[in-house]
């Protein structure tokens, strides 16, 4: 059930009168003025195209955004996209919005969405993130269609991206959920994705929704309830996400986004993971995996500096972190010129374990033990650019199967520093 | 007596639809006839209604269930003779009850005299009294309707060696309205009924009349010109008499065949009937508003014919492809139940014998605009055989009695024209009038009690429609007015139970009192007025300000 609190009087009035729903799509807006209108049009030219019978709605759940964009969202006109589109409407179609704060959160907005879909009692709640320039008409179909037809609970999507592009995805997201839970899921954290309404229902009603990590990391944290709790999950090809930007302060909330749930996770359900020696493959709607190789500029000069710069810095930290071995390993990486500048797979991934144990022991503040781990990833990010810098789409792609390889290999090691029996 | 023809009399009117063949059979035949219908005029009396629509009842060789006639001036042995007609009029106007009758007027039957004279050589006066053509290409544009039977719209003829243009069956060929004799017989055919009494004309299949090259065939000037040249004598002849207009096309389409008020007196509003089913089914009031939304006024003195069910099947051809798709699943998901592009079923199988659905159903046609046409046998939730072929498993004998035959002959069984509806859904002895009427709470009792309600007041029939659009979309309001009378009709289209706000600032400081069981509700104020509705629930209110 929704708790009260969450869903202010006006967003109560908006839902009774859209009544029940079979699907919920989900936009979690913060000044997205830029983007949201054709995002708005692609879901309803999806929703002609592909569902004109299913009782829909669009929910809004914005973050305080200051540049319109709530009335962008309410000012696209359904008529304007049938008449584009040449499909007609059968249904009226709702869109609702509202504010439910006056700064972005990403776990409330998740949650305001998770509650309105579990109070229409949606079918398949969609999210999609406002700011998806390459949305298709199909992505909603895509997206949708495993858990109306399949009975899947989760529909994680696949991209198209650029080889160096998700590369904290690729280096560490991806193989560390493989490793840890068994499931291949190439986009653990996205910003697009469908679950069930049981699904849905049964993640809002869990605990934590007042820590810091379930708030900031609710999109990935659901990904480990849909594995854990033994609900099917399959994978969505959608086309293309094209990089974005980001300054380093945005990896470090990243990081604790991400990194910080996903090891959070780890406490919760060792007794799950612990018993998982082999990983199991997730069906994938369309292909398995594509990557672009159009040009990148990145200054790897800079991303070496940063390495070492916290190598130096926070040798105290790693101290207490990672085991002697590793960190020697490391200081020695942080004495290489760049062209003989290799973190090795085995290296990293026990980097990680070590930092996850860490965390799970809080052997220092767990945000600290986070931000230590910003410069390390910002070496192996270094390391995964030259090694595939001439790389073929096929020898990226086996690279980072190796490396999940060896996150597997290794899972024992977690085991080992997890118990502390090092 | 015939009825004073007043003019107008069709606005604030219930038009009942009877086919005679079905309604009572009289002399134990196992047809209907006029004798029976006669008969059970004091029950069409009694269910309140004004008018009584009746279908063919000319000699004709039935293939088309007398929409093929063969003598415009007689009546079909089988139901009678024009004395008793005759006498039929009589009695209905002196209950009150006026009589429209068919006007097939774009078509005869192949076994007319007209066409027969007409067949028999290429210097018959009659040859010009059909559309003739050595080949088969003319008109290539024009669309053929009953797609599931005919071809072509042109037959060949082996007796003339020519082919003859039909725009429905090939054993109906079309009549020439380019010749004016065509056009002064057909005068002459109305004239001829006037003289008896009735007071109005359905005109079955109107945008057909004309043919010309290069276009669809329909709704051209050339057919207005005919309408009004009938629509003129008639006045000036005969004033207060009524012409529908059976033209199944989009609203605007139909608006020229009012005219400027001298065309049609009414249309059929064919777009709205399925739009109705389709909003109940989606539980959205969209495809309502919409379709009222796209519908041109009308001049003051025409009127909307609308309708839930009639004697042919639920047509979908003025839906969009997706509508249409929709439409079959959800009504006709047993394809022997579609026909052509409609749906052959009656009213309470189509809405499932839902009780609650029958009900907003009819309260939905009783307060939009137009004047509403019950069809024979829907009062009572009468079923259908979609085992009979064509459309006749909507055309069943009325059931009247729980015993042999429904009430409805005193053949034996296997001599009806039609076997009437036996299973134990909807068969006579589960649904028949004569157990309605002593219910208060039974269907027909109900329909009896909103006809009054509907009757109460001329608002529905010549009022003004406003909609409302409350946020929740499964709830489809509006208000009616004429001068100073205001009735809000709120409509729940949805299974479950709706809380709905409407915005009703304007009449604030009216109170509001429920019009079937007179209750009064809260006065209007500066916020927004809350209802919750049950299932399926509507309400009509007056607003009263007191």
């Amino acid at each position: 059930m929704a708790e009260e609190t969450l869903l202010n009087d006006e967003f109560l009035r908006q839902l009774m009168n859209v009544g029940e729903v079979d699907i919920l799509v989900g936009l979690p807006t913060y000044n997205n003025a830029r983007t949201i209108e054709p995002v708005v049009r692609a879901i309803q030219a999806g929703i002609l195209k592909c569902f004109p019978r299913e009782r829909v709605v669009i929910v809004s759940a914005d973050g305080g955004s200051q540049d319109g964009t709530r009335d962008l969202v309410t000012g696209v006109s359904i008529d304007d996209v049938w008449k584009a589109s040449k499909v007609y409407a059968l249904r009226t179609l709702p869109v609702v919005i509202t504010q439910y704060g006056h700064s972005p959160e990403a776990g409330l907005a998740l949650r305001t969405i998770l509650s309105a879909a579990d109070l229409l009692r949606a079918r398949a709640c969609v999210l999609i993130s406002p700011d998806s320039s390459t949305i298709e008409v199909d992505w909603l179909q895509r997206l949708v269609r495993p858990i109306y037809n399949e009975g899947f609970d989760l529909v994680s999507p696949m991209y198209r991206r650029q080889k160096f592009a998700g590369v904290l995805m690729r280096d560490l997201l991806y193989p560390m959920t493989r490793a840890v839970y068994g499931v291949g899921i190439r986009e653990p954290y996205a910003s697009e994705f469908a679950i069930s309404g049981r699904l849905a229902t049964d993640f809002l009603n869990g605990e934590g929704w007042d820590d810091d990590t379930t708030r900031n990391g609710a999109a990935i944290l659901l990904s480990v309830m849909a594995i854990t709790g033994k609900y099917r999950v399959c994978q969505a090809f959608l086309g293309v996400k094209p990089p974005q930007d980001r300054s380093s302060a945005d990896l470090v909330e990243a990081m604790r986004r991400t990194v910080g749930a996903l090891f959070s996770s780890l406490d919760a359900n060792f007794q799950f993971w612990s018993g998982v020696t082999a990983c199991q493959p997730v069906k994938t709607f369309g292909p398995e995996s594509e990557v672009t190789l159009e040009p990148i500029t990145v200054d790897l000069g800079r991303m070496r500096e940063m390495f070492v710069t916290g190598v130096g810095e926070l040798e105290a930290v790693f101290k207490t972190v990672l085991d002697e071995r590793t960190l020697s390993e490391l200081q020695k990486l942080a004495s290489l010129e760049i062209d003989a500048f290799r973190y090795p797979a085995e290296l990293w991934a026990k980097t990680v374990f070590e930092f996850a144990a860490s965390y799970h022991k809080s052997v220092i503040s767990r945000d600290h033990i986070l931000q230590a781990l910003v410069p390390l990833y910002r070496g192996r990010a270094l390391s995964f650019l030259l090694e595939n810098q001439d790389a073929s789409a096929e020898d990226v792609e086996k690279n980072v199967e190796s490396l999940c390889g060896e996150f597997e290999r290794l899972k024992p090691y977690l085991l080992e520093v997890w118990a502390d029996r090092k | 007596m015939p009825l004073k023809r007043e003019v107008g009399w069709y606005k604030n009117a219930i038009f009942y639809q009877i086919h005679v063949r079905t309604f009572l059979d009289g002399n134990g035949d196992g047809i209907g006839d006029f004798q029976g219908l006669a008969q059970k005029l004091d029950y069409v009396q009694e269910l309140g209604v004004d008018a009584i629509w009746l279908m063919p009842f000319f000699p004709s060789p039935w293939r088309d269930d007398g929409y093929d006639i063969s003598d415009y001036r007689s009546v079909h042995p089988k139901y009678g003779t024009l004395e008793d007609f005759k006498s039929f009029l009589a009695i209905a106007h002196d209950r009150g009850i006026r009589v429209v009758i068919e006007l097939v007027a774009n078509h005869t039957s192949d076994q007319h005299p007209w066409f027969q004279e007409s067949r028999s050589s290429l210097d018959n006066p009659k040859r010009d009294w059909y559309v003739w053509s050595d080949r088969d290409t003319k008109y290539a544009g024009t669309r053929i309707i009953f797609i599931d039977t005919e071809m072509s719209n042109w037959a060949w003829d082996p007796i003339s060696k020519a082919y003859y243009w039909h725009r429905f069956f090939s054993h109906q060929p079309d009549l020439n309205y380019d010749n004016p004799a065509v056009r002064e017989e057909m005068w002459r055919v109305m004239k001829f009924w006037l003289d008896l009494g009735v007071d109005g004309f359905r005109l079955d299949a109107v945008p057909y009349l004309i043919e010309r090259e290069g276009t669809s065939c329909e709704n051209l000037p050339e057919t207005h010109d005919v309408i009004r040249e009938l629509r003129k004598k008639a006045d000036e002849e005969f004033p207060g008499t009524m012409l529908l207009a059976e033209a199944n096309q989009w609203p605007a389409d139909l608006r020229p065949y009012f005219g400027n008020g001298d065309e049609f007196h009414m249309a059929f509003h064919f777009p709205l009937m399925p739009r109705m089913f389709m909003g109940l089914r989606l539980e959205d009031r969209k495809p309502i508003t919409e379709i009222l939304q796209q519908t041109p006024d009308i001049p003051p003195t025409c009127q909307w014919a609308i309708f839930l069910r009639n004697h042919d099947e639920l047509t979908l051809e003025m839906v969009t492809d997706i509508e249409r798709d929709y439409m079959y699943d959800i009504y006709a998901s047993d394809k022997t139940m579609r026909l052509n592009l409609g749906i052959r079923r009656r009213l309470a199988p189509l809405l499932d014998n839902d009780r609650r659905r029958i009900e907003l159903m009819n309260g939905l046609l009783m307060s939009l605009p137009g004047t509403p046409i019950i069809y024979y046998g829907d009062e009572i939730g009468m079923g259908d055989n979609i085992h009979l072929g064509d459309r006749n498993g909507v055309r069943t004998p009325m059931q009247w009695t729980g015993g042999g035959n429904g009430g409805f002959s005193t053949a034996d069984p296997e001599s009806l024209y039609s076997p009437p509806i036996l299973n134990p859904v909807y068969g006579y002895q589960a649904v028949n009038v004569l157990s309605q009427k002593r219910f208060d709470h039974s269907l027909l009792s109900w329909m009896k009690h909103l006809i009054r309600e509907r009757q109460s007041t001329p608002v529905f029939g010549s009022g003004t429609i406003e909609f409302l659009y409350p946020a929740n979309h499964r709830v489809l309001a509006y208000v009616r007015q004429l001068g100073k009378e205001t009735v809000l009709v709120v409509n729940n289209l949805s299974s479950a139970a709706q809380a709905v706000e409407l915005d009703l600032k304007r009449y604030k400081g009216n109170i509001l009192i429920e019009m079937f069981g007179r209750n009064i509700f809260p006065r209007i104020g500066d916020l927004p007025y809350l209802l919750t509705m049950g299932p399926y629930q509507f309400y009509w209110f007056r607003l009263r300000r007191i």
